[in-house]
């Protein structure tokens, strides 16, 4: 797709128009950019493709962590960017130490939050083997005794009782929400640095309810955001988060549907 | 009474948690992190028993610095280099084999950012490499022959400490503004380079403030004065930082790069690969402004402009699970990585200026 308009002559005239017209390719062509596997854009983007499939995925057992962006393009849109990203990743229990790739189309939209994100991942697990990890973790919270107020996951010195494990690993599937909604194109990432003030109960249908207060801190900014968060969560059902934060003053709210363990 | 008293005494000996002191920390009471916030140094707390696979409180790194110092004291030599907000000694060390060779300097400083505990421990975990090995390491005992090494374990004294005892999450320093509603500027963001332009604040009350003026910062004051004195012998300025996995070239605030750019991203590669083969983390290589987002007056960029030829950022462990409260497990493994990086640039830089000497 070419020239719309011929130039009405030589002059001024043309020059103005030569101007409008690249203005106006640019905006209608979808242009492909090659991106650095080391760059920014392509590290953004995996994060919030990940974030967004651990969200979906519900399963606390199964999180996946980045690893190494392998490779990606940005398609140019009007209103926006496409971005194409192959990773790696590792399960977040190190000690499974198992690895995977993932491929994602993320797009941004410029400037607003919750990027639309296509994912597929390799497996870490077979579907029964995760079955089985995700009810143990299950079992093993509905035995835990609620940690007192004060606790902080992890510690101060980023030590974490093995016994309190379970309870942030399942928090991550609502960190993953909080944190997929927020990230934008223009660099804001975001990583949830503690939880605290957890408080959790089962109800009558046999869904963990857990509510706590986490520090999410911005990387651009540095700044550290005080939100509450309040998952539903079941190994086999469809899980769903709700949080609040208070973002230099003002309130974000947020609420999404996870889907639990059908949609692996 | 004395039984009484004898009775007490034994059972706070006996019973610590129940009986003994407590020491009570604002909002972190002793039973997170399994009281690992009042564990004092046993009573005797020598060198050979320091222990650089833990995080240490900037008293136990005060008298660290003095026993190094009395230990090795035919290299090292303590240094005071100016006053903090709240009037806090900042020292540094000087490790310099006595020659009556003019050596040049190879700068480091950690702890700028308080919450970036690992890398005190990184600039602590340094000084013991070099001085346990000096005499028996012969690329160690090559770079002395040649070079004094510089070591700020702490910049950023007042915020490290108010991230022990009360916000383990503080960044900034913690001088008052807006009469005394407002604390802390962001050191990285106060250094005399294209200074609040960019990616910082001039708000108070962000984690990016720049200060009321470009070096505003009592800290900054001691730094900056201190190098801008010895800037013809500093070869290599390396400052220290946590979390992303980064080996970070000038510049932050602009896209254009520094004139000896390839050469830099050269050594940064040869470090990172160097680090890699330790551990296998991946750490990425470029400048600022490339590989994460525009900031203006920080101190690599500062330290470059002034005309230090190498200058890096690193950013340490991890990528995002840990952040700044990387557990104490991988202190060791992050200080044996990094020191691989950091002589590898070490060398580097010797060969270029001194050739296979």
């Amino acid at each position: 797709m070419l020239a719309r308009r011929r130039p009405a002559g030589p002059g001024p005239t043309a020059l103005l128009l030569v101007a409008l017209l690249a203005a106006e390719a640019r905006a209608s062509w979808l242009i492909r950019r090659p991106l650095s596997p080391s760059g920014p854009e392509l590290r953004q983007a995996a994060r919030a493709a990940l974030h967004f499939f651990n969200y979906r995925a519900a399963s606390p057992s199964t999180v996946r962590v980045l690893k190494e962006v392998l490779n990606g393009t940005a398609l140019i849109r009007e209103e926006g960017e496409n971005i194409k990203v192959a990773f790696s990743i590792e399960s977040y229990r190190t000690e499974n130490s198992q690895l995977g790739t993932c491929s994602a189309l993320v797009g941004f939209k410029d400037h607003k939050s919750r990027p639309t994100v296509n994912i597929s991942c390799t497996p870490l697990l077979d579907q029964k083997e995760r079955k089985k990890e995700d009810y143990k973790l299950y079992k093993q919270i509905k035995q835990l005794e609620t940690p007192p107020f004060e606790t902080t996951i992890p510690g101060k010195l980023g030590d974490m009782d093995p016994s309190l494990q379970p309870l942030w690993e399942l928090a991550m599937i609502g960190n993953s929400f909080l944190m997929w909604e927020k990230t934008t194109s223009t660099s804001s990432y975001y990583y949830v640095q503690q939880i605290t003030n957890i408080k959790k109960w089962i109800r009558p249908d046999d869904f963990i309810i857990l509510h706590y207060r986490l520090l999410l801190h911005e990387f651009r900014t540095q700044e550290i955001i005080s939100c509450h968060l309040h998952l539903v969560w079941h190994p086999e059902k469809p899980s769903k988060t709700q949080y609040h934060c208070q973002d230099s003053g003002t309130q974000e709210n947020g609420s999404g549907n996870s889907e639990g363990s059908g949609f692996l | 009474m004395k039984k009484l008293l004898w009775t007490i005494c034994l059972l706070g000996i006996l019973f610590p948690p129940k009986f003994g002191l407590k020491v009570q920390h604002d909002g972190i009471s002793a039973k997170n992190g399994h009281g690992m916030l009042e564990k004092k140094e046993s009573s005797r707390s020598n060198l050979e028993n320091y222990d650089y696979t833990k995080y240490h409180p900037i008293e136990e790194i005060y008298k660290w610095m003095s026993q190094i110092e009395e230990r090795y004291s035919e290299v090292v030599t303590q240094h005071f280099l100016g006053m903090t907000y709240k009037a806090r000694p900042m020292y540094y060390l000087k490790i310099s084999e006595p020659t009556s060779t003019l050596k040049k300097i190879f700068w480091m400083d950690c702890g700028i950012h308080a919450r970036e505990w690992i890398t005190p421990a990184f600039c602590q975990w340094f000084v013991k490499e070099i001085l346990q090995n000096y005499k028996t390491d012969p690329r160690i005992s090559r770079f002395l022959r040649k070079v004094d090494f510089y070591i700020l374990p702490v910049l950023n004294i007042d915020g490290y400490v108010y991230s022990w005892r009360k916000d383990r999450f503080w960044r900034k320093s913690r001088s008052s503004h807006n009469n005394g509603t407002c604390f802390g500027t962001d050191l990285n963001r106060n250094f005399n380079i294209s200074w609040c332009n960019v990616g910082a604040s001039k708000n108070c009350t962000h984690q990016t403030f720049c200060g009321t003026g470009p070096v505003s910062e009592s800290e900054t004051k001691a730094v900056s004065s201190f190098i801008e004195d010895k800037k013809d012998s500093i070869l290599c300025y390396l400052t220290i930082h946590s979390y992303g996995q980064f080996i970070l070239t000038p510049y932050s605030f602009t896209k254009t790069k520094p004139s000896n750019y390839d050469e830099l991203i050269r050594i940064g590669q040869k470090a990172a690969k160097e680090l890699k083969a330790k551990h296998g983390s991946n750490y990425k290589v470029g400048s600022t402004s490339d590989m994460l987002y525009f900031t203006s007056g920080n101190s690599r960029d500062w330290a470059y402009h002034i005309g230090i030829p190498f200058a890096y950022t690193f950013e340490l462990r991890d990528n995002g699970t840990y952040k700044f409260t990387l557990p104490e497990d991988q202190i060791q493994p992050t200080c044996e990585e990094t020191m691989a990086a950091v002589l590898s640039i070490y060398d580097d830089i010797y060969e270029r200026e001194w050739g296979f000497n």
